[in-house]
């Protein structure tokens, strides 16, 4: 499989974003088990160039999923445990005194950080300020270490993980740092047929082969071509406002919040949150063979990119109401806007 | 059709002439319903309230009917106006094209397609457009290809008119609550200009000379004046007169025409007929008294004095102009009989409204009439008038100008004390009295005796006053001395003149011995 080349037609570049991602979602579903969703949204986030901020419990598979991912695109892996220990230095990487001919010189050596695909296992353990560090590359794709600024390599996507339990001693992220995030997703339990599939699949000597989509060499310049088609998916004035309406509809206070909204949160979405769901809504105009963004595009892309993005007030959580539940309201009863 | 911008332009507009139709439909049915029920408010009115026995005034139908007819321009005019804001607003070629999106359930493409497309649309709107635009062209194309707008969008008639519909209802219950608060029930005056007005189209149906034309004018004249409350009853009798001497004329001239078959006879016993007959009636209506004798009729129907004269000028009109036509009827044909026939029936009719102009006016006189202004009802109550009809020579009590003059017939409704001994046990005053309460009247006044006189003593227990006339002066003669009267009884019995306290000017007002004027003229 090759790149989609930038010089064919539009047409022959929609369909093979469809069918890159299609066969990517194939094969990572060869040593993943279910999260098929999980899956889709950590590739549109790959393509949207966001990141992805995943929550669950240990055991699930993420790092297998990462990991799988990185080899069916061709692209390079790293993961780092953050612990709280853990120092921004050794994620971003140091200065190192080398001695070549003679000459002693400080060499950079480029920390985990640097990979097409990082995978940020239990984020939440690390101290803010190794959080920061790590935060700040992924909004900047750079990092700066004594004076000297290092850029990542392009494709490059943060997949962190959350533990929703063992919060004991741990650092939750703050907002401002969710917010870098394009979606927020939730791995589940395997259902009772997914767990038995894993079980066969792993505990026996079968071992799945991930078939990668593009070569090592080609896959990045590939990738990038795929987000930029991604940017030519065209949106309405319309859908634009209705995006805006619902931005609106989830801030407390703002104009069209619907009672919910005013009684549950201290904060709305910013505007990335909007640009999330623009990005997102074209992933799915393209995987639906559209080039042009539907309403149903943005509803569906409503829930995992804002919902990170509620502050709930105490009563929401004394209550236990969901940002999810929220959100789903505010779909249900916003109006869209017909011109 | 290649071009899909040029598709969703006539969608557009398609678009926005059916939203100016649906509009105009709303409006278009009150409107008309308003129009109609306007122009056709008479005939209506004719098998409706007429035929019930009400009727609608000229000048209130007229205002009605111009209100209606004023709507429904009105109602027009609105409706034209929000259906051309109604066609601008559904001009819209992203609407359009939203509507188009809707239809076919194409996903916001074509909307999309349409900000990108919009002709109207700054440059800007087209600068984002992307390398894949050339695809949602092409996915437009394939959209629109079967695609007829006129069929897509047809002119759906039922709901406009439903609503229309409501609206026309609620113009005619509008018209018919109008109708009702307006309608009464016909007058005598009514009824009266309506057969005059009949005859007049008569007349004007079958007019053969501008005299027939200038007749049927004055008695069209005559019935509108008789029906208008506005003009003084003088007004409306005059334009009656008109109306009959430009009938007189219109007969004259008539048998002028009837050169030899005509009998000079049976013309002048018309003439001399409705010329008794007038002046019969002008006369009595002035109370002149000259009918007196024949005057049964108005005087039973009315109180009024002018009643009877009212009554006796249409009686002897009637008689008069009945022998006329009948006389000429004997020598003419079959169309010049029905012609005096006629002319008796308007001479009829005439004489009838002008007796009714003099009933209503009798009923109802000019409020600013005065005391002494009302000739006919001084002339009927003079004293002394041989007319004998009470019932109409009384004077109604709560007419203006007739209150009773004090000098002339004041004091029969002022009870004489003495002139009816029956009465003398009202010991109060239809003059009232002062506030010292009542009086004694001076006939039943206890009196002292005169000297040498023998009665019962006098009784003055209970007495609240007493009235003392006292004598005069004795004479003393030419030059005489004064001398004391030794002789005059002197009271030997010690009695209290209470509560007669000396009445003195200083005393404060509330004890003082204030007397009636009445009685003033007794204290000497």
């Amino acid at each position: 499989m090759g790149a989609a080349p930038q010089q064919a037609s539009p047409d022959q570049r929609v369909a093979d974003f469809r069918k890159i991602f299609s066969r990517a979602e194939s094969e990572v579903a060869r040593v993943i088990v279910g999260h098929r969703e999980v899956v889709r949204k950590m590739l549109t986030a790959l393509f949207c160039g966001g990141h992805i901020l995943i929550e669950g419990v240990p055991g699930l598979g993420k790092t297998l999923m990462v990991k799988a991912a990185s080899e069916t695109l061709g692209l390079s892996f790293k993961r780092i445990q953050f612990t709280p220990d853990l120092m921004p230095s050794d994620i971003i990487g140091t200065q190192v005194l080398t001695e070549a001919d003679g000459h002693r010189e400080f060499q950079f050596k480029p920390g985990p950080i640097f990979a097409h695909m990082v995978l940020g296992d239990e984020i939440n353990r690390a101290t803010p300020k190794t959080q920061s560090a790590v935060l700040e590359a992924m909004e900047e794709h750079q990092v700066t270490v004594f004076g000297t600024t290092y850029v990542l390599d392009p494709p490059y996507i943060v997949l962190a993980t959350q533990n929703p339990i063992e919060l004991e001693g741990t650092y939750p992220l703050p907002e401002a740092q969710m917010d870098r995030f394009i979606f927020k997703v939730v791995m589940g339990s395997p259902k009772p047929d997914e767990l038995r599939e894993i079980l066969s699949r792993t505990t026996g000597t079968a071992q799945a082969r991930i078939q990668p989509l593009f070569e090592a060499s080609r896959a990045p310049r590939a990738i990038e071509d795929l987000k930029a088609l991604v940017r030519e998916v065209m949106v309405a004035e319309p859908l634009e406002r209705y995006i805006i309406s619902v931005i609106g509809g989830c801030t407390p206070g703002g104009p069209g919040a619907i009672p919910e909204v005013s009684q549950y949160l201290r904060f709305g979405p910013s505007p990335r949150g909007a640009q999330a769901l623009i990005l997102c809504a074209k992933v799915n105009a393209l995987l639906a063979g559209r080039v042009t963004v539907s309403y149903d595009d943005i509803d569906d892309a409503i829930v995992p990119c804002l919902r990170h993005r509620l502050l709930r007030n105490f009563q929401a959580e004394a209550e236990s109401v969901s940002s999810e539940s929220i959100l789903e309201q505010v779909i249900k009863r916003l109006r869209k806007p017909r011109t | 059709m290649d071009n899909p911008v040029e598709t969703i332009g006539i969608a557009s507009a398609r678009i926005a002439r059916l939203a100016a139709i649906r509009v105009m439909l709303c409006a278009v049915a009150p409107a008309l319903t308003a129009i109609a029920l306007g122009v056709l408010l008479e005939p209506i009115g004719d098998v409706t309230w007429t035929q019930l026995g009400y009727r609608l005034a000229p000048e209130r139908g007229a205002v009605l009917s111009q209100a209606l007819i004023g709507a429904g321009i009105v109602v027009l005019a609105v409706g034209l106006v929000v259906a051309l804001r109604a066609y601008r607003h559904a001009n819209d070629f992203v609407a359009a094209a939203a509507e188009l999106d809707d239809r076919l359930d194409c996903d916001q493409e074509i909307v999309t397609f349409a900000t990108l497309a919009d002709p109207s649309a700054p440059e800007s709107s087209r600068a984002r457009r992307t390398p894949l635009f050339p695809i949602l062209w092409r996915r437009a194309i394939a959209l629109f290809v079967g695609l007829d707008v006129r069929r897509e969008f047809r002119l759906e008639v039922g709901e406009p008119l439903k609503r229309s519909s409501i609206f026309a209802g609620v113009v005619a219950l509008a018209m018919v609550l109008a109708t009702l608060g307006l309608v009464r029930a016909p007058t005598p005056e009514n009824t009266e200009a309506a057969k005059l007005r009949a005859i007049a189209e008569e007349i004007a149906r079958t007019s053969t000379s501008s005299d027939d034309s200038a007749l049927a004018a004055k008695i069209r004249e005559a019935a509108d004046a008789l029906e208008n409350s506005k003009l003084p009853p003088e007004e409306k009798k005059k334009r009656i007169e008109e109306a009959m001497q430009q009938a007189d004329k219109a007969a004259q001239k008539r048998d002028n025409s009837r050169s030899g078959k005509n009998q000079g006879t049976g013309k002048s016993n018309a003439q001399n007929g409705n010329g008794n007959g007038k002046s019969q009636g002008q006369g009595n209506s002035a109370g002149s008294g000259s009918g007196e004798g024949k005057s049964g009729t108005g005087a039973g129907q009315n109180p009024g004095g002018e009643s009877s004269g009212s009554g006796k000028g249409a009686g002897g009109k009637n008689s008069g102009k009945n022998e006329g036509g009948k006389g000429s009827a004997k020598n003419d044909k079959n169309d010049q009989n029905k012609g005096d026939q006629s002319n008796i029936e308007l001479h009829d009719e005439l004489a009838k409204a002008e007796a009714q102009v003099e009933t209503a006016n009798a009923k109802n006189p000019a409020p600013n009439n005065q005391p002494g202004d009302d000739k006919n009802q001084g002339g009927a109550n003079k004293p002394g008038d041989k007319n004998e009809q009470k019932s109409g020579s009384m004077p109604d009590p709560n007419r203006p100008g007739s209150i009773p003059k004090p000098g002339a017939n004041g004091d029969r409704n002022i009870p004489s004390a003495g002139g009816n001994p029956k009465n003398n046990k009202d010991m109060g005053s239809n003059l009232g009295d002062t506030h010292l309460g009542e009086m004694p009247t001076s006939t039943n006044a206890q009196r002292f005796l005169k000297p040498g006189e023998k009665g019962a003593a006098l009784d003055i227990k209970d007495a609240r006053y007493v009235v003392f006339r006292l004598p005069g002066a004795p004479s003393s003669g030419s030059g005489g001395k004064p001398v004391l009267d030794t002789d005059r009884p002197k009271a030997t019995t010690g009695y209290v003149n209470a509560p007669l306290a000396p009445s003195s000017d200083d005393a404060p007002p509330d004890e003082r011995q204030l007397v009636p004027p009445r009685y003033r003229d007794m204290i000497h």
